[in-house]
């Protein structure tokens, strides 16, 4: 114990005769494969202060950190350095080894010789461990320098805002909510629900999709935690983890309770109806579907000429105008939640546009459900003959596929088409047995549990499945008779080309990111290759984005079916709960620090910061005279270092990377080393 | 004797990937939480595994710190060599009657040094290397097992002493007996995990007889860096295979097993060994035969369209029968979906039947919470809650609740932690609020 | 370690040896099973390098098990990798380590 104190807080600890212990990791043969590790380690051994070299199959497993703990307990070691994967993996994990040994945290020094080295010099090993040595080397010149900081630790607000109320972001409000933080909840449209409102009936388990959700919302609307803004957009955020600042704009509901009812019925704009996907339309003053939340209806703004929609009610003119609110949140962390879209196909992209016949599986679904048990007819036709097709905007292929209109391709698997399509068409044999069904795939992927006997059932349904290959997928036209065609080289029969008269064509269209660029620049996360918003590691930080305080819940982040929404919407949950339980957050202490010996106060480095209230001069009392200095506010600063590039005085660092730190650094890679050979 | 007794918030049981992500995502929330591990080491199926998909991290990597998390966590107690062996209720919670296994080593003086190890006379084929590989009756089980600490297997023990002699520390003891405690918990989370399908399961694919077929785990192991041969080679002979094929949904989708549900990890490990294997040996063939190529997750597809582009050959067709030449090459017998169902024999020199997952452990009748028809703890309203059991206080996650992959446990578990707090809060404030009533009323009296 | 300690502890294990008689004996069995096979597989090595199939087919015993040897006596550092012989590797004796 008394050690601890000791190495924690002597006064002369930075001062202290450097006692370097540096290790090698192999990673389990990623970076030994192609790095001479034992020479590395013998050739950094003899710079000057390191007092330990060693190699371990495996540094982050328990034994490896066990050895540091060892070594800095046994031999006085008072800075560690590991060279192994990239610092965005474990830095944090031996900094944690570190601190049970008794050290300050920040006497780490991280060196990543495997994303770095290893894996992109597989081509020549003699010139990737020399490039570890000089990797290393540097890391030992900084580590010379290293001084012991602290993090910096804020109050948290315990409040979240959630950001979307389909089922992620209401499976996210409760569990937070549940957790004793408060959520607000703020959803665009003027209901909550989402996506799975539109469902009738849901896979893997064949219950109703608002009997369900209707469950969530309940809790969801009966929790005191629990603030709902419905109509309601971020506009605007700054701040950091623990103390965000969200603004939020709320249209009004434009009717009252009292006068909805009315007021629908005066109503006359009328548009298509995004709810059954167009294939119905609904007026400008209207409630989603039956037992939708909130239940009054509301005015659909961005539809109304100028934003006013004018009525008569009992005879007497009344103008509806939209006077959207203004509302500013304190909240120590963001749940995004916006969820998804559908790709919408081409014109012709199997008929799509040009053949009434053929519609998107959420049509379908939509239709069955607005159709009910009556014979099912579609164009003014009763529907015999019915073909769905998979993959529609999805496992596009470069050179196979023609890229969109912004040059992209969708190269992912939506994953929910498969087990969604076959459940639907399980319904429809339920409903219509005499209704021939033809399936058209390559995979089918009914892969999660229950899944696979939506595929079964489907066969002994007598859907008749056909296999396309991907680089040929089926085309749908309109030859001469007056039903459309599906043409496909069928290879579960000897690769035959099939033709199937059909009357109605059912695309299984693929999920897409939501067009959320604002958000994306306001939260200032990213998204990944396929446009999702990325997380920071599937397996390590599944549901967190880069931006402390800012994670991710359900389809937002990629395809996922209801369950694994609402999986990921809890684990979101657990995260923020973790970080707001104790209403207090820790930031890296990477900070810049002023001189104020040396700051004159020309105001340099505040004109270049790119970040809010980061820095400012203020005045401050030197030698009795009052003056000008710059001054940092820690929570602002990301310690990106403009500022210390601005000043002409040398009088900014960014502290645990100090300019000299760097000129050290840069001097032992560029400078003479212990080469291989010295080592041989 | 009255029981040693520990008091938690939550008691987690299992120590896979799935159990330690929901002893983390508890105990850094601040709850206290102590973790039931059946073998000596935590780790569970994951810590075997060479380098895992989709992003091809060494699997050590993403496993052992997780483990050492778990170890160092203050809010954490491990309890690795334990069983769960009664549970009843009291008053909203739960306590359970834990029995620890003797290892016949005084764990708080074992440094894990293998001394024993190498003095033991016995070897005995590896269950951690699928049995390709060998260890010792005193062993730890592993490099990087957590705890570090060696464990005597009396069942394969002839007890001559000899690793008793050795230890600098003194540390075997054959005196040890088991011990037995109570956990007292609010709640419980399952991570009970899976088994592959057994060896002998498919009897048209040799019944586990061919020393060249082997199941997926095994090449797991021969892709691992610390795995038996330090190289892959078939385990008939040790020769370098040149050809090598997977037979996937061996064990799944399967109504001759009983089993139709899909496993759903085995297109992809199928296809990142495929991957891992033709860097290793870069001028080996390697063949994947499939029904349908499932990559449903982020970034799977892309992945199984490299793997193509890498030149593994990926053949529609269904493996009726697998045989063994004269050179005990397995010969695969199949029908090419792709070139008019015709039907083909074709030779390799090793063969991977991509094994399915089976539930690794029924809690139906200790902790009272049913397995559907597939095996699997049953999830009543997998939709909005999909780790709540039919128990309240009693959570699933990890492949305990069906199959799943690494980041999909990762996930639930997350999703567990988080069902789990709720219940804790819920029950804390009950008692609370009982508390402050039986209070008033005594204040009455 | 005192001549009493000596005592109970000797006693300790006679009282083990038959609680455990069978799979003491059992695994006994397997020692000197083993024992026996790898005489033979240390016969056929020699002391040169040799591939499984070439020592399965000098000792007779079959070549899976031939290899499952070779490997828990590498582990153990009583056999070593010594080079490649076509697609097989070839594993020798380690000097003062196989008997
Ligand atoms: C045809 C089809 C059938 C399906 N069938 C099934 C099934 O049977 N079973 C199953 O498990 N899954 C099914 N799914 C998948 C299911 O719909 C999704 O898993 C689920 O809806 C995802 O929920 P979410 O909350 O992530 O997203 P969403 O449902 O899309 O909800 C997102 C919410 O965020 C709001 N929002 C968006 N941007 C903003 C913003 N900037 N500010 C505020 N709010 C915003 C949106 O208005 C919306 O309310 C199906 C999907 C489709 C397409
Ligand atoms: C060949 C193969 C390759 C794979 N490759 C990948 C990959 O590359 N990427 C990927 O994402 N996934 C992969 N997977 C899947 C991955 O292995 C699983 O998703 C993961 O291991 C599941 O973890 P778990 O914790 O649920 O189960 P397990 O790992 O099985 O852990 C369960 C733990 O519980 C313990 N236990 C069981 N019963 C009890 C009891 N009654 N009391 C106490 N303890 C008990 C067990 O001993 C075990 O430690 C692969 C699977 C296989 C078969
Ligand atoms: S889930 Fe099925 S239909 Fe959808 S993209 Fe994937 S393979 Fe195609």
């Amino acid at each position: 114990m008394s050690e601890i104190e000791q190495n924690q807080t002597p006064p002369s600890e930075g001062q202290e005769e450097p006692r370097i212990a540096v290790y090698t990791c192999y990673c389990g043969g990623n970076i030994s494969e192609v790095v001479d590790c034992e020479k590395v380690a013998e050739a950094v051994s003899k710079l000057p202060n390191v007092v330990i070299s060693r190699t371990d199959m495996s540094m982050c497993s328990d034994a490896g950190q066990a050895l540091i703990e060892q070594d800095i307990k046994e031999h006085g070691v008072n800075r560690v350095i590991v060279g192994a994967c990239a610092p965005s993996l474990h830095e944090t994990t031996f900094r944690g080894a570190v601190t049970r040994a008794g050290l300050n945290p920040y006497l780490y020094h991280h060196v990543g010789i495997r994303e770095q080295d290893s894996w992109v010099h597989h081509n020549d090993p003699e010139g990737a461990s020399e490039k570890a040595i000089r990797l290393l080397s540097a890391g030992i010149a900084k580590s010379r320098m290293l001084e012991p900081l602290e993090s910096i630790k804020l109050d948290a607000e315990k409040h979240a805002l959630i950001i979307g109320g389909g089922v992620a972001g209401l499976r996210a409000a409760l569990d937070i909510a549940r957790r004793g933080i408060k959520a607000s909840l703020i959803e665009k449209t003027p209901f909550i629900g989402g996506r799975m409102a539109q469902l009738e009936t849901t896979f893997p388990v064949d219950e109703p999709a608002r009997e369900a959700l209707g469950g969530l919302i309940d809790r969801v609307v009966e929790h005191p935690n629990i603030t709902i803004y419905t109509q309601a957009e971020l506009v605007g955020l700054h701040g950091y983890v623990g103390d965000f600042h969200a603004t939020i704009r709320q249209d009004q509901r434009g009717v009252s309770e009292d006068i909805a009812d009315a007021a629908m019925a005066a109503c006359e704009i009328e548009v298509p109806d995004e709810f059954n996907y167009g294939l119905t339309t609904r007026k400008v003053i209207y409630r989603a579907y039956d037992g939708c939340y909130p239940s009054t209806p509301a005015v659909d703004w961005a539809n109304c000429p100028d934003g006013r929609l004018e009525l008569t009610l009992d005879g007497k003119p009344v103008v509806l105008e939209n006077r959207p609110e203004t509302i500013d949140l304190t909240v120590g962390a963001i749940v995004v939640a916006t969820g998804f879209d559908l790709y919408e196909p081409r014109e012709g992209e199997y008929g799509y546009g040009i053949l009434p016949e053929v519609i998107t599986l959420p049509q379908f679904i939509r239709l069955l459900a607005l159709n009910g048990d009556a014979p099912l007819e579609w164009n003014g036709r009763r529907v015999k003959n019915i073909a769905a097709i998979h993959c529609v905007g999805s496992r596009e292929v470069d050179g196979i596929h023609e890229p969109h209109e912004d040059g992209s391709l969708n190269e992912y698997c939506s994953r929910i088409c498969c087990s969604a399509l076959l459940h639907t068409l399980n319904v429809v044999k339920d409903r219509y047995p005499d209704i021939n069904v033809y399936d058209a795939y390559e995979d089918i992927r009914t892969y999660g549990r229950g899944h696979e006997d939506l595929y079964i059932k489907a066969s002994h349904q007598a859907v008749r499945f056909l296999r396309f290959h991907n680089e040929e997928r089926p085309t749908v036209n309109r030859e001469n008779g007056d039903q459309p065609l599906l043409t496909l080289n069928d290879y579960l029969t000897w690769g035959e080309e099939i033709e199937v008269p059909v009357d109605l064509v059912v695309l299984a269209v693929g999920v897409k990111p939501r067009a959320i660029d604002d958000i994306i620049s306001m939260l200032k996360i990213s998204k990944g290759s396929d446009s999702f918003l990325a997380e920071v590691h599937p397996k390590l930080r599944p549901v967190e984005t880069a931006v402390p305080g800012i994670v991710l819940a359900g389809t937002a982040q990629g395809p996922m079916n209801i369950q694994e929404s609402s999986a990921a919407a809890s684990a979101a949950a657990a995260k923020v709960s973790v970080l707001l339980g104790t209403g207090e957050v820790e930031l890296e202490p990477f900070v810049a620090v002023v001189n104020h010996d040396l700051c004159d106060g020309t105001g340099a480095c505040v004109e270049v910061c790119c970040y809010e209230d980061a820095i400012a001069l203020e005045t401050v009392t030197v030698n009795g005279a009052e003056v000008q200095r710059a001054v940092v506010t820690p929570a602002n600063c990301v310690g990106c270092g403009v500022c210390v590039s601005a000043c002409p005085n040398l009088a900014i660092d960014v502290q645990g990377w100090t300019l000299a730190q760097y000129e050290a650094m840069i001097d032992a890679i560029v400078g003479e080393l212990p080469t291989l050979e010295a080592a041989r | 004797m009255a029981l040693e007794k520990l008091q938690v918030d939550s008691l987690i049981v299992g120590g896979g990937i799935a159990g330690m992500q929901a002893a983390l995502d508890l105990a850094d929330q601040g709850y206290q939480v102590a973790l039931v591990e059946k073998e000596a080491s935590i780790g569970g199926k994951m810590i075997a595994l060479s380098k895992v998909f989709p992003t091809l991290d060494c699997c050590s990597c993403i496993t052992t710190p997780k483990m050492s998390a778990v170890a160092h966590h203050e809010n954490i107690q491990l309890l690795t060599y334990c069983e769960v062996q009664a549970l009843e209720e009291n008053g909203g919670g739960y306590t359970a009657l834990v029995e620890k296994k003797p290892r016949y080593v005084i764990e708080e003086d074992c440094t894990g040094c293998r001394e024993c190890e190498y003095a033991c006379p016995i070897d005995l084929p590896s269950d951690f290397d699928r049995g390709m590989g060998a260890y010792r009756a005193v062993r730890v089980p592993f490099s990087t097992a957590v705890p570090q600490v060696a464990t005597l297997d009396i069942e394969n023990c002839i007890l001559c002493g000899k690793c008793e002699k050795v230890c600098p520390h003194g540390c075997i003891d054959f005196t040890q007996t088991a011990r037995h405690f109570e956990i007292e918990t609010t709640a419980i989370v399952l991570a009970t995990g899976f088994e592959v399908t057994p060896k002998d399961a498919k009897k048209e694919y040799g019944a586990g007889q061919f020393d060249n077929v082997i199941d997926g785990l095994m090449m797991e192991r021969l892709l691992a860096p610390t795995g038996p041969y330090g190289h892959v080679l078939r385990p008939g002979d040790g020769k370098e295979p040149d050809s090598i094929a997977y037979v996937q949904c061996a064990g799944s989708r399967d109504a001759t097993l009983g089993i139709e549900y899909c496993s759903r990890v085995c297109c992809m490990y199928a296809i990142k060994q495929a991957m891992l294997l033709s860097g290793a040996l870069p001028l080996a063939d390697i063949t994947i035969y499939y029904m349908d190529i499932r990559t449903f997750g982020k970034g799977y597809e892309q992945f199984y369209q490299t793997a193509r582009a890498m030149g593994i050959e990926f053949v529609k067709g269904k493996v009726a029968q697998i045989t063994e030449d004269e050179n005990k090459n397995p010969v695969v017998r199949v029908e090419m979906l792709d070139e008019g169902s015709k039907i083909v024999e074709r030779t390799h020199d090793l063969v991977v039947l991509s094994v399915g997952l089976l539930p690794g452990y029924n809690p139906g009748s200790l902790y009272g919470v049913p397995a559907a028809d597939d095996g699997f703890v049953t999830v009543p309203s997998p939709n909005i809650s999909p780790s709540e059991t039919a128990r309240p206080g009693i959570f699933v996650t990890g492949v305990a609740a069906g199959p799943m992959d690494i980041v999909d446990s990762i996930v639930l578990s997350g999703a567990a932690a988080s069902e789990a707090a709720a219940y804790i809060e819920a029950h804390n404030s009950r008692v609370a609020v009982s508390e402050s009533k039986g209070k008033k009323e005594l204040a009455h009296v | 370690m005192s001549t009493e300690d000596k005592k109970t502890r000797a006693q300790l294990l006679k009282q083990l040896r038959e609680q455990y008689r069978d799979t003491v004996d059992r695994t006994q069995a397997l020692l000197k099973e083993h024992n026996a096979v790898r005489k033979e597989i240390f016969k056929a090595m020699g002391d040169e390098p040799r591939t499984v199939p070439e020592i399965a087919e000098l000792s007779g015993v079959s070549s899976h098990e031939v290899l499952w040897h070779i490997t828990a006596l590498k582990k153990y550092d009583l056999v070593a990798e010594v080079g490649m012989d076509g697609e097989y590797y070839q594993y020798q004796k380690v000097k003062g380590g196989a008997s």
